[in-house]
């Protein structure tokens, strides 16, 4: 796989994730699972680079960092809610 | 200078870091020269182009454009040290040069005047230079005794308004050092306890072992103020660790829009959040339900979630551990254990927590030997006989059963008869 | 600038007397003199936390600045009526220099940003080891970051599932015990290391500590994921007369560290001989000779420590590399496991490198959400950390004492034939 096709693949993980009312946050490791064939460092890179295009933005608790897609699920900052499913 | 003209120097400057990859060695790094100009990074930053003129990676700057003319001359040359007085060291390089050393405690949360005031020290005496070290402790650097003299006199005549020292004089030898500690309730969101004020009301009261050598060996002391435990508190002769002891609330009208559910689930080591579904105003609404017979109140589900809240007034506060420590001197490094299970929080300067813990430290003072820290000294005589001599009630809660509990059970016939055996 | 609103602090204006330097004292002055409501507001909040005896701080959310996901972390009050002017109050975390020296012109410098963008409130240093500048809003964070790194060429430390800043000793700056340049690797690494340190790229964090020498003191084997602490692998170096200086007193013991109380004359059998961890010392009276059996010697610190001008390190040095230290969430706390015992370092320290990817490629791989790197190795046991994923060689020195139970799982290559059997074989040598 290569990285823009890698980078495709990260993209529509994260909208299926959304489209099944499930996670709009998710952490590298759910990203390897869903996406077998390509290795964890790859992975980590385009999602990486992902942040840098704008097309996903980093969540992070402190202590963890998770992914998302800009201004889905939690909001900017805590108390800003999501909106009503 | 119009910001313009700012923006030119600092791309001057720039390019003179990238030459040699920011390794200014025998010359700092002359950005830090110029002063500070407020308004240029608002006309270098781009909301709309967020990638324009961002400098990225560059990690701290090198460390060796801030050593001493001195330190650096004699760098891996040292050849040994002495503690003249609490807090003052001297150190003797191969080359014949001395430095001397005044450490001084700070309370770690600071302002900017308090570190301007440092930087005031720092210029008149040591020649701009300053150090910091692991326990929040600052050190000053001379390179004769009337510099030392002088220095010395200075810091112990800097006072707050209300007469507290400045920059107490200390930490050395056996002490007991600045205590390692966390935020608490200045600054963060998931104490059980307050860090800052507890810190003080120990310090206040322990004051005379951190300016003296009484001690039968350095005491380490730290506080976290979550089981988060951010700072070695494990492994510290005298520790304290902020507890709940109230399993979390669920908001169930708010969990689903503040909260990843399954991240929520995730995080509790024990599995006693379960998914679960509620009616709110003829709503459907996906929630959690906690086990609370399962809870050992970590926090970390809060951690992830905020519809989860755990601290509570009256359910939180002080554990008190002992006996861990880092270093491999004499035996290996060792674990905090658990002898006080709780303190019930007591702002703004927490009594019970600080009587005990100076308590503890003066029988150990009384009873160790020669440079037998905490740990080492209550394995020398045992654990049931630190019980009795601190007086601290023993109770089931410092049973451990959690991971490799079994590890900690007596399972020989060695004991000693304290008053905690009764015998018909 | 609109007039300054004050809280009554009754609880926290008891912090100001006593000794030991007062934190209200400081933020109050601090307050008044730059006329800043936050330190007012902060104070009236922790305040309203003494009577509550909870925090009023809040979760965090997404902060941080353009393509780092670490070094910013998000703080709301959930006061806002009250305390308005720290409603928004996040942290930033600026990487240290190695070993935590300063000039005054960066620390002057950083002081004026710091009054102009934030609270000017801060931590010298939050617990991993970075300077945290405490409390400013949203807007503020990018101005902050573009003022450091085009005003400072200084950059952010790590939070979150990142590396996280790396810290060491003083060593070589000014002990006599720092048995490798903890500094330079720690710079080193630190900046081959950016990307990983910057974005996250692991399960949950990771922490590297360098201390000089086996005294741990920046609690490298608590607090590191990999742990590096100077060592030395040939004979400690006496000095004969100096030991004899301390045996008649004229030298005080353990530098001065016992000043200030009567511990009787310095006796060498009962202070140094008697404390050695492995009885590998020996003094003997007549010749007025140390002995010692360096084969036997765990290189504990001990005597070095107590006879610093008479005793010193060897000459042959390295680190011994342990990993796996953490605190006690989520497993329980755990000290840094022996991985490699010698090690010698050279810059720029390929071979550290070499093991650390080695390390991260499998805890990517393998290792859950939020387990650190000491949590995996338990889970999958030690033995096939070192032996499977580490491709080492297992020895003695890897564990304290053997293993008790005989639950081992045996691979099926190596028992003779194999795990395949026939049954049918089996039962004709013993009917069922």
């Amino acid at each position: 796989m290569d990285k823009a096709e890698l980078k495709q693949k990260i993209l529509e993980v994260m909208e299926a994730k959304i489209k099944k009312g499930g996670k709009t946050k998710i952490y590298l490791k759910d990203l390897q699972r869903e996406i077998p064939g390509a290795n964890p460092r790859e992975i980590k890179n385009a999602a990486n680079e992902l942040v840098r295009e704008g097309k996903l933005e980093y969540f992070s608790t402190g202590s963890t960092v998770m992914f998302g897609l800009p201004g889905v699920g939690m909001g900017l900052e805590a108390g800003v809610e999501k909106p009503e499913e | 200078m119009a910001d313009e003209k700012v923006i030119e120097k600092l791309k001057e400057l720039w390019t003179k870091y990238e030459e040699i990859d920011g390794k200014f060695d025998e010359e700092m790094d002359p950005v830090f020269k110029e002063p500070y100009y407020p308004g240029v990074a608002e006309k270098l930053f781009n909301p709309d182009k967020p990638m324009e003129n961002r400098i990225t990676d560059i990690g701290p700057p090198y460390f060796r454009q801030f050593l001493p003319p001195i330190i650096k001359k004699n760098y891996g040359k040292w050849v040994s040290h002495e503690i003249i007085q609490p807090g003052v060291l001297k150190y003797e390089s191969e080359t014949g040069d001395v430095i001397y050393v005044v450490r001084c405690g700070t309370p770690r949360l600071e302002t900017t005047d308090y570190i301007r005031e440092i930087c005031d020290i720092a210029d008149k005496y040591c020649d701009g230079y300053v150090r910091w070290t692991t326990r929040n402790n600052i050190e000053f650097h001379v390179d004769s005794e009337e510099k030392l003299k002088a220095l010395i006199e200075d810091l112990k005549n800097r006072k707050h308004p209300n007469g507290s020292y400045k920059f107490p004089i200390g930490g050395t030898g056996a002490s007991v050092s600045n205590i390692v500690h966390t935020q608490g309730w200045i600054h963060c969101h998931t104490p059980a306890i307050d860090a800052s004020g507890v810190v003080k009301s120990i310090m206040d009261e322990l004051f005379e072992y951190f300016g003296s050598h009484k001690l039968p060996a350095k005491t380490r002391l730290a506080l976290a103020c979550c089981l988060n435990m951010c700072g070695a508190v494990h492994c510290s002769d005298i520790a304290i660790v902020g507890i709940h002891r109230k399993p979390p609330m669920v908001e169930d009208d708010r969990i689903q829009h503040v909260c990843e559910i399954p991240l929520a689930i995730a995080a509790c080591p024990l599995g006693a959040i379960k998914p679960a579904t509620v009616e709110i105003d003829g709503q459907k609404k996906k929630t959690v339900r906690v086990n609370a017979e399962r809870c050992m109140f970590c926090g970390n589900c809060y951690t992830m979630c905020p519809a989860m809240p755990i601290a509570d007034g009256e359910g939180d506060g002080i554990a008190i551990v002992v006996g861990g420590k880092v270093t491999n001197r004499i035996s290996p490094p060792k674990f905090s254990r658990v002898v006080i299970p709780f303190i019930p929080n007591e702002p703004p300067r927490w009594p019970t927590a600080v009587k005990w813990i100076k308590h503890i430290l003066e029988v150990y003072s009384q009873h160790a030997n020669k440079y037998e820290r905490v740990g080492d000294w209550i394995e020398r005589i045992g654990w049931e006989k630190f019980f009795e001599l601190t007086d601290i009630p023993f109770t089931e809660k410092s049973i451990d059963d959690y991971r490799l509990a079994y590890t900690t059970y007596r399972t020989s016939t060695h004991f000693k008869f304290t008053k905690h055996i009764e015998i018909k | 600038m609109s007039e300054i609103k004050k809280h009554d602090t009754p609880m926290v204006d008891q912090l100001k007397s006593g000794p030991w330097p007062s934190f209200v004292d400081d933020i109050y002055s601090y307050g008044e003199k730059h006329k800043k409501q936050c330190a007012f507001d902060l104070m009236g909040q922790l305040e309203l936390s003494y009577k509550h005896k909870e925090t009023h701080w809040k979760h965090g959310g997404i902060v941080g600045v353009f393509g780092y996901g670490g070094g910013v972390i998000g703080r709301y009050s959930d006061q806002q009526e009250k305390f308005p002017s720290i409603w928004a109050f996040h942290t930033i975390r600026v990487h240290h220099p190695a070993g935590k020296w300063y000039h005054t012109a960066a620390l002057r410098k950083l002081c004026d940003m710091w009054d102009h963008r934030g609270s000017g409130f801060v931590n010298f240093h939050g617990s991993t080891g970075d300077m945290v500048l405490l409390g400013t809003t949203t807007e503020q964070l990018e101005p902050v970051f573009f003022d450091l790194t085009h005003q400072f060429h200084w950059d952010l430390g790590g939070s979150g599932s990142n590396l996280r800043s790396p810290a060491c000793c003083m060593g070589k700056s000014r002990c006599e015990w720092a048995l490798f340049d903890t500094q330079e690797i720690d710079y080193e690494l630190t900046m081959h290391f950016q990307d990983e340190l910057h974005r996250p790229a692991f399960p949950y964090k990771f922490k590297f500590k360098f201390s000089g020498c086996p005294l741990d003191c920046v609690a490298a084997i608590a607090r590191a994921d990999l742990s590096f602490i100077g060592t030395w692998i040939d004979e400690i170096q006496i000095d004969q007369e100096a030991v004899k200086a301390y045996v008649n007193g004229e030298l005080k013991p353990n530098a001065g560290a016992f000043s200030d109380r009567d511990w009787g004359p310095f006796d060498i059998k009962k202070e140094v001989i008697d404390l050695c961890p492995t009885k590998c010392m020996h003094w003997d009276e007549k010749e007025q000779k140390l002995y010692i059996n360096n084969k036997d010697c765990v290189r504990c610190m001990h005597c070095i420590a107590v006879m610093p001008k008479a005793l010193k390190p060897g000459k042959d040095r390295g680190v011994s590399i342990l990993i796996g230290a953490k605190s006690v969430i989520l497993e329980g706390a755990q000290l840094s496991t022996l991985l490699i015992p010698f090690m010698r370092l050279e810059p720029p320290y390929d071979d550290v490198k070499e093991l650390v990817y080695k390390i991260w490629d499998y805890w990517m791989e393998v290792g859950k959400n939020r387990e650190r790197v000491g949590e995996l190795i338990q889970r999958i046991g030690l033995n096939r950390f070192i032996v499977d994923v580490m491709g080492m060689k297992p020895i003695p020195q890897h564990v304290r004492i053997p293993r008790n139970d005989p639950y081992i799982f045996w691979r099926e290559e190596e028992v003779p034939g194999g795990w395949k059997r026939d049954i049918k074989e089996f039962r004709k040598r013993h009917p069922a």
